[in-house]
């Protein structure tokens, strides 16, 4: 039985590797500062909408659009970080606020509820023209450039700055004791994962050939299903470890959902998904506080 | 050279729960004392410690050191002057780190912190010269976690982190008082000899009246908000525990009810 083709397999792979990056910005807010962080549900559709409009209405250069809807995403980050630390609302009370503002701001930016990027020029438009059809190169393309991300984050925690994050989240009374500007970090940390975020809903919105005001629903949980499902199966013991395992766990975490949706006995439909997510999420999360032989069991599998 | 000018520390104030907790304290500890600090519980001396580092702030008064107005710098600003070991050893050190990673987060505290790796080879010579005189072992072990580490490491790591770069000052916050008694008295020890050798400004906060004589050059009480006795020099080395009690029997006009600051 053929579970996949080669073109929904390929397609998998790339939009879990832009998942990847996702989980990359919710390791860096949940687990590195520990700040729960809901305003990549509006940081995503955010990136996209940026990276739509500046091609398709202002004429951008695909790259610079896309990064630029990155640099709108690290706004959006610092906003929510603000409201946090120097206002002191509650971390995902700041979040949601940004989120909500985020989806009035995405529609103004768009000046309507989704933008095509259909036809127009994108990061994939290089492909043009080649033998190889594009949904072969492109998959490639996406993880040079989740690769270079990775690299990138992992040197970046390993610098003065970046220890001082990680410590920032880990242990906020030592990393101040020792100097370190605990709120600063909260900024800087939280912006960039939205800057992530927005990174990868640009992309996703130059597969998808759209950006739509909706596309940001359940991308905190995806993110966040992506590093509790990596760091379960492959547990980390260094940085470079654990973001191996995010960018893994958003692999297989797409598998997992694409096959659950193609398993035609088990009756689900593709809007299904996010009962899919929110299940996996919850089941994984049990699996891993309960002492039960199951959790055991799979705990052992997990460490080995 | 630490200054406290009239610190007033008034909690929730203008609501029914109102509780000064500081009443005007005048202290100056000079450039290189080893000033000890006892008192009960809710007597001060917390807040004394939390008003140096930053903690808190005061109600009213200043805050200098080594001649630098610092009441109103927030705590990672004032960490540039002023190291602090924590009382629980889990505070002091990041336990998902490992040992070198504490040691590189401590260099920071005086050396800005950049773009640059933080653990370099510097870092690791120097973390291990200073870990192998305690004759722990960890000095061999710089990559492993520090939360794979007993309270009593941990609180030697926290020690040394806490004299590495220019430190001045060193507050110490019952920095003993959560390890096991073997392990206190040679965390003591090191204490101890750090100080001498840094010639560190330091303020050791304890429970225990005995330690308060043994260690360092100069003894404070805290009773009610206020230092009800400040002894040093020869009156202090011929003092025992019971002459402190009744000296706070005569000023005070009643007894010691804390049990915990005779006991150990």
């Amino acid at each position: 039985m053929v579970v996949m083709s080669l073109y929904e397999f390929l397609g998998t792979i790339e939009i879990g590797l832009v998942f990847g990056i996702v989980a990359l910005g919710a390791f860096l807010s949940f687990r590195v500062l520990g700040f729960p962080d809901l305003t990549v549900e509006g940081s995503f559709p955010l990136g996209a909408a940026v990276v739509a409009t500046l091609i398709v209405g202002w004429g951008w250069d695909p790259w610079g659009a896309t990064l630029a809807a990155a640099g709108a995403g690290f706004g959006a980050g610092i906003a929510t970080a603000y409201l946090n630390v120097r206002f002191n609302i509650l971390h995902i009370l700041a979040g949601i606020l940004l989120a909500i503002s985020l989806y009035s701001i995405n529609l103004r930016i768009m000046d309507g509820p989704n933008k095509p990027l259909l036809g127009a020029r994108t990061i994939f438009s290089v492909f043009e023209g080649w033998k190889t059809p594009a949904y072969m190169l492109s998959p490639i393309l996406i993880l040079i450039v989740v690769v270079v991300i990775k690299i990138a984050l992992d040197l970046f925690l390993s610098t003065g700055i970046g220890m001082g994050m990680r410590a920032a989240g880990a242990n906020p009374a030592m990393a101040a004791a020792n100097g370190i500007d605990v709120g600063r970090m909260k900024l800087l940390g939280i912006g960039l994962a939205n800057a992530l975020t927005a990174f990868a809903g640009a992309l996703f919105a130059q597969i998808y050939g759209a950006a739509d005001a909706y596309m940001g629903i359940g991308v905190i949980i995806v993110g966040l299903a992506s590093v509790i499902v990596g760091m379960t199966i492959l547990p980390s013991r260094t940085i470079w470890q654990a973001t191996l395992a995010c960018l893994i766990g958003a692999l297989l975490y797409r598998f997992a959902v694409a096959l659950a949706l193609n398993a035609g006995f088990l009756g689900l439909k593709a809007s299904d998904v996010q009962l899919v997510t929110a299940l996996l999420v919850a089941v994984t999360l049990i699996v891993q506080s309960s002492g039960s032989g199951m959790g055991r069991l799979l705990r052992k599998i997990g460490s080995r | 050279m630490i200054v406290l000018s009239d610190i007033v520390v008034t909690f929730s104030k203008g609501t029914p729960l109102e509780a000064t907790a500081l009443r005007g304290i005048d202290l100056i500890v000079p450039a290189g004392q080893f000033l000890t600090v006892i008192g009960s519980n809710g007597a001060g001396k917390s807040t004394a410690l939390n008003v140096i580092a930053g903690l808190i702030k005061p109600t009213s008064g200043r805050v200098v050191i080594d001649g630098l107005d610092v009441t109103a710098w927030p705590i990672h600003k004032r960490a540039q002057l002023i190291s602090r070991v924590f009382q629980d050893p889990k505070m002091g050190t990041c336990e998902d780190m490992t040992i070198l990673e504490n040691f590189a987060l401590a260099r920071g505290r005086t050396k800005p912190r950049g773009f640059s790796f933080a653990i370099d080879g510097g870092i690791r010579n120097e973390a291990a010269e200073r870990l192998e005189p305690l004759k722990l072992g960890l000095e061999t072990r710089l990559d492993d976690k520090v939360g794979l580490l007993s309270g009593g490491q941990r609180q030697a790591i926290s020690l040394l982190m806490a004299t590495t770069g220019q430190t001045r000052v060193l507050l110490l916050d019952e920095h003993t008082a959560a390890l096991d008694p073997k392990i206190r008295e040679t965390v003591l020890e090191w204490t101890r000899s750090i100080v001498l050798e840094f010639k560190l400004t330091t303020v050791m906060v304890t429970h225990s009246m005995a330690q308060a004589l043994q260690y360092g050059d100069r003894t404070l009480m805290f009773h009610r908000g206020r230092i009800v006795f400040d002894v040093s020099g020869e009156e202090r080395r011929s003092m025992s525990v019971v002459d402190l009690l009744n000296l706070f029997k005569r000023d005070q006009g009643e007894d010691l009810s804390d049990d915990a600051l005779l006991l150990d």
